[in-house]
């Protein structure tokens, strides 16, 4: 039963983040009341910018200029940097950190790990005699934590100060399809509803197990559910193909665009922007 | 799997969003002959369907739990071209809403999840199922399915990282993208999953489509004659 709950807690995660989604994007902070088109024009151009730079320094740059968004946007900083650093760590420190060897970095050893008599050859691996932390290592893996920490965090920003289907919508200045983009906005919703069910299950059949159930067990009642979920998605797929003929859909799907920007959308467009070119320049 | 932001440079990230475009264009139109408002909810429902197998940690026999990324499952259940919008869109989602996967490195993602993923799984199931109806074949084709799509994207995965220092280091021969060469990510991806992710996928793979042919044999795409 174990394994099962470790699942369904994972479940109730994402439940959870869609709410506090919902929550903190309803705030009134600098960036919630921007245009949703801004803001995903500002994280588009951003987040393609921090993979064009090549040095640490503007990167760095990058962090504290997401940073005193968030804190212009009144965000709860402690809670988005403890997720921020969190994939920093896993998807770009732990990950890049044998890098920082000589072994996988040439160059300047200045700091010896692990000494050999000699230097081997394993066909095209080749081990020095002294394996060590490299000064262009240790850049490698400062520069793409870096990245990751700025990627992440220019997400979060935009993702928690924008309601979801208003991002989804603002992809429409990309040329998106409105049935793409209904799409997406369908799937969204119907994770968490299913996500839910599911949970109510689990919690059903929790409540009527007395004792634990064995490894064959679970497997059998997994792969159950997850048919059940499969049965229950074409039939609401079915449902909602009605509702959507009953409320007058007809084939053309048009998702509603958003009102003419104001001067004050258009002004931090000109600010977000000018940065941006500011830091591909330096 | 799930390639973060920083890793792929811009000349391999923006030709993977065009292949993937490519696919995402061939499979919408396959599409077209039904009304769009039909079409809508089936994709949004196999969407959500795909993101949430991900969800569940599974047993296996050996002592170890894991999760499928359920691409394989998917394209045997909904057809692969429909598994390609399904995964592509819940990998979206994935990555603007819970930081799972770059945002650069959405197309990556999809080629290598959404796209190769799917078609070799699919393939891999028709092949050794053949003209068979032995229940322990289709097991096993099942199970090899799962392991091979889910290794061969792997693979496919380690060779973008590995041709990073390749096309994109400075003067100096510093990689400026993912540091690994080839001769490093992909014998290091390719263990891991021919060792431990693909049987993972594999069981997971083989174990739903048991469920399937015991108690809704008519749902498994696969097992159709239809060209969707």
């Amino acid at each position: 039963m174990y394994l099962i709950d470790s699942g369904i807690s994972r479940l109730g995660k994402v439940i959870k983040a869609s709410y506090i989604q919902r929550e903190i994007a309803s705030g009134k902070g600098l960036f919630h009341g921007l245009d949703a088109r801004v803001k995903v024009l500002f994280l588009i151009f951003f987040v393609v910018i921090v993979s064009l730079k090549k040095e640490i320094m503007p990167e760095a740059a990058i962090t504290f200029f997401v940073l005193a968004i968030a804190v212009l946007s009144r965000l709860d900083i402690l809670s988005l940097y403890r997720k921020v650093f969190f994939f920093g760590f896993v998807f770009g420190f732990l990950i890049a950190l044998p890098a920082a060897l000589n072994v996988v970095t040439k160059g300047e050893v200045i700091l010896p790990v692990l000494r050999f008599s000699k230097a081997y050859d394993f066909g095209i691996y080749h081990v020095p005699a002294t394996i060590g932390i490299t000064a262009e290592g240790v850049s490698t893996v400062v520069m793409l934590t870096l990245r990751v920490i700025n990627s992440v965090s220019l997400s979060f920003l935009v993702l928690y100060t924008t309601p979801f289907a208003d991002i989804i919508r603002a992809l429409k200045v990309f040329k998106v399809p409105d049935a793409v983009l209904m799409i997406i906005t369908l799937t969204y919703k119907y994770i968490f509803i299913f996500a839910k069910t599911i949970e109510d299950m689990h919690l059903a059949k929790k409540s009527r197990t007395a004792g634990g159930i064995n490894n064959k067990e679970a497997r059998e009642w997994i792969a159950g559910r997850i048919a059940f979920m499969f049965k229950k998605s074409r039939q609401r797929c079915e449902d909602v193909f009605n509702a959507m003929i009953a409320r007058g859909f007809s084939d053309t799907v048009a998702i509603y665009g958003f009102k003419k920007m104001d001067k004050r959308d258009a002004a931090a467009g000109c600010v977000l922007f000018s940065a941006g070119i500011i830091f591909l320049w330096v | 799997m799930h390639i973060p932001d920083g890793y792929l440079s811009p000349q391999t990230y923006v030709p993977l969003y065009g292949a993937s475009f490519v696919f995402w264009a061939v499979a919408l139109r396959k599409f077209k002959d039904e009304s769009a408002v039909k079409h809508i909810p089936y994709l949004a429902m196999a969407a959500a369907f795909s993101f949430l197998i991900q969800m569940f940690n599974i047993p296996i026999p050996g002592g170890t739990t894991g999760h499928a990324v359920g691409a394989g499952i998917a394209a045997l259940l909904l057809g692969p071209w429909t598994a390609v919008i399904a995964v592509s869109v819940a990998l979206i989602i994935q990555a603007l809403v819970f930081g799972d996967g770059g945002i650069t490195a959405i197309g990556a993602n999809c080629f290598n999840m959404a796209v190769i993923m799917p078609f070799t799984s699919y393939w891999v199931f028709k092949l050794i199922k053949g003209n068979s109806s032995s229940v322990k074949r289709l097991y096993a084709a099942g199970f090899f399915a799962g392991y091979i799509g889910l290794s061969l994207s792997a693979i496919v995965t380690a060779v973008e990282f590995g041709i990073q220092p390749m096309i994109a280091a400075d003067i100096d021969g510093k990689p400026l993208y993912a540091p690994y060469p080839l001769s490093v990510a992909v014998p290091v991806m390719a263990l891991e999953h021919l060792l431990l992710f693909g049987i993972i996928e594999g069981v997971v793979t083989a174990m739903l489509l048991k469920y399937f042919l015991k108690h809704e044999p008519d749902a498994v795409y696969a097992l159709r004659g239809s060209s969707k």
